[in-house]
């Protein structure tokens, strides 16, 4: 790809930690593209390293760093992170403010978000993977990034959002251009169109609301017992936007895709059908295997750590499929155990912004795990189809993964 | 043995509760744990020693003697 913008190190950065490492940069060929993560690991560069792509940044690859990224917000805020910078970027509530201010909007959604709450949604997602499934079954095969990833966390994001399935098609569109363009023009009139239907929805829910989260967001009070500032209610639609849509559609597709070539693994999930605590474990080993997310950060100020000068709004990326599988932490970090006893991975981050949505997302991928292997328990990879168009950046994954059974 | 949780650790990953639902459970306002028995039975106490190495904030504690 071309390099829109590629300056010098700075000065503070030490040599022997340059590394040359593009994150959206994905070889032709390579169908996976957490690959070129773990292929630093082998190459053995430093733990702590910077690249001067995409407007230079900060890699940090050992799980205890990649932790401390996430808890320590003093040293490392999620405030204005974009990489490559897009200037000015949206404040996303609660996820771009540092604690303590952080705790308004999180105490607003937390409770649309948590496993109660959550186990009340699940008999509607069961009937949203049938009736996607419906749509396929008979044929015997399918696309399983674009006839059931994509469709099934962004109609869920719609109902909850009190929206009509029609726009699917138009919000699919907004969020593929949102994670996948690097074109600065391209984003920052991404972020406007964005921000434009997200104005009229809370406008449409502010003068009639109903029982969904862009009407509880709307209908929020402040201390004083006033509307949250509009732009803050645009922040966190804003939020729930971007974060809930692609990460689910691309670890499932990572999934669906481990899944087409297990026939043990989709027995494993058959047999504990019943068993839901079995189930969870097996699906929290497949959230620390297909963890698409790299997150960013921003060095607050000048300072040392882990030996290393840093400078106030230095970049760093944490990118949690590195840290998944770091052997110090996990044993036998690269097999997939379906039984693992003890699994602290950072797919949902940790600390003080531990992802809102986690227990949603799991849910909505175990629901259709369960539901798919209910009704095609046996399915492989169409003509040796391994996945298509991979790419790399915040959210990785690939377009296109072809399914027979 | 009982089990301490600390809630200014905890952020709501409800692992505990996914592993052990006998012992632990989380609020429907923040999502944080709640701890539902006071003495562990002895028959849940390895269960719980693997609930407490899950937790990925390291909020729990199994500590000896009953709540007090």
């Amino acid at each position: 790809m071309t390099l829109l913008w590629q300056p010098s190190p700075p000065d503070h950065v030490p040599s022997d930690h340059i590394v040359d490492f593009d994150f959206f940069d994905i070889p032709a060929g390579c169908t996976d593209p957490t690959e070129i993560w773990h292929n630093l690991v082998k190459q053995g560069v430093p733990p702590i390293f910077y690249t001067p792509h995409n407007g230079g940044h900060w890699v940090f690859l050992n799980y205890a760093d990649v932790v401390e990224g996430y808890r320590n917000h003093e040293l490392f805020s999620t405030y204005q992170t974009p990489i490559p910078p897009i200037e000015p970027f949206p404040i996303m509530q609660p996820q771009g403010i540092d604690p303590p201010d952080n705790k308004v909007f999180r105490l607003l959604l937390s409770p649309m978000f948590t496993p109660l709450a959550v186990r009340r949604m699940t008999e509607g997602l069961h009937a949203r993977a049938n009736h996607l499934i419906d749509t396929f079954e008979a044929k015997n095969h399918c696309d399983f990034v674009r006839d059931y990833a994509e469709l099934f966390p962004t109609a869920t994001f719609l109902e909850l959002f009190g929206l009509g399935a029609e726009r699917l098609p138009e919000f699919l569109a907004l969020a593929n251009t949102f994670f996948r363009s690097v074109d600065p023009a391209v984003r920052a009139q991404n972020v406007t169109d964005i921000y434009a239907v997200l104005d009229q929805l809370f406008r449409e829910k502010n003068a009639n609301p109903g029982t969904d989260i862009a009407s509880t967001i709307v209908q929020g009070r402040d201390e004083n017992g006033q509307q949250h500032k509009w732009d803050d209610i645009l922040n966190c639609g804003f939020l729930l936007f971007v974060a809930g849509l692609d990460t689910v559609t691309n670890t499932m597709t990572y999934i669906w895709r481990y899944l087409a070539t297990n026939p043990r693994a989709r027995q494993h999930f058959i047999s504990k059908m019943d068993d839901q605590q079995a189930s969870l474990i097996a699906l929290e080993e497949l959230m620390r295997i297909n963890a698409v997310s790299n997150l960013y950060r921003r060095v607050t100020k000048d300072c040392e750590f882990r030996g290393i000068q840093f400078k106030r709004n230095d970049r760093v990326i944490l990118p949690n499929t590195v840290a998944n599988r770091d052997n110090k932490i996990f044993e036998n970090a690269m097999e997939i155990d379906l039984n693992r006893k003890v699994n602290n991975h950072v797919t949902f981050g940790v600390g003080p912004h531990r992802c809102i949505g986690s227990h949603l997302a799991k849910r909505e991928i175990l629901v259709s795990i369960q539901a798919w292997l209910t009704r095609i328990p046996d399915f492989h990879l169409d003509n040796g189809d391994v996945g298509a168009e991979a790419f790399g950046g915040a959210v990785m994954g690939f377009r296109s993964l072809k399914l027979r059974w | 043995m009982r089990v301490i949780a600390n809630l200014d650790i905890c952020q709501g990953h409800a692992r505990c509760e996914d592993l052990c639902p006998e012992v632990f459970s989380t609020d429907p306002i923040e999502g944080k744990v709640v701890v539902q028995v006071d003495e562990i039975p002895d028959d849940l106490i390895e269960k719980v020693r693997l609930t407490v190495r899950n937790c990925p904030e390291g909020a729990l504690r199994l500590v000896k003697g009953n709540a007090q």
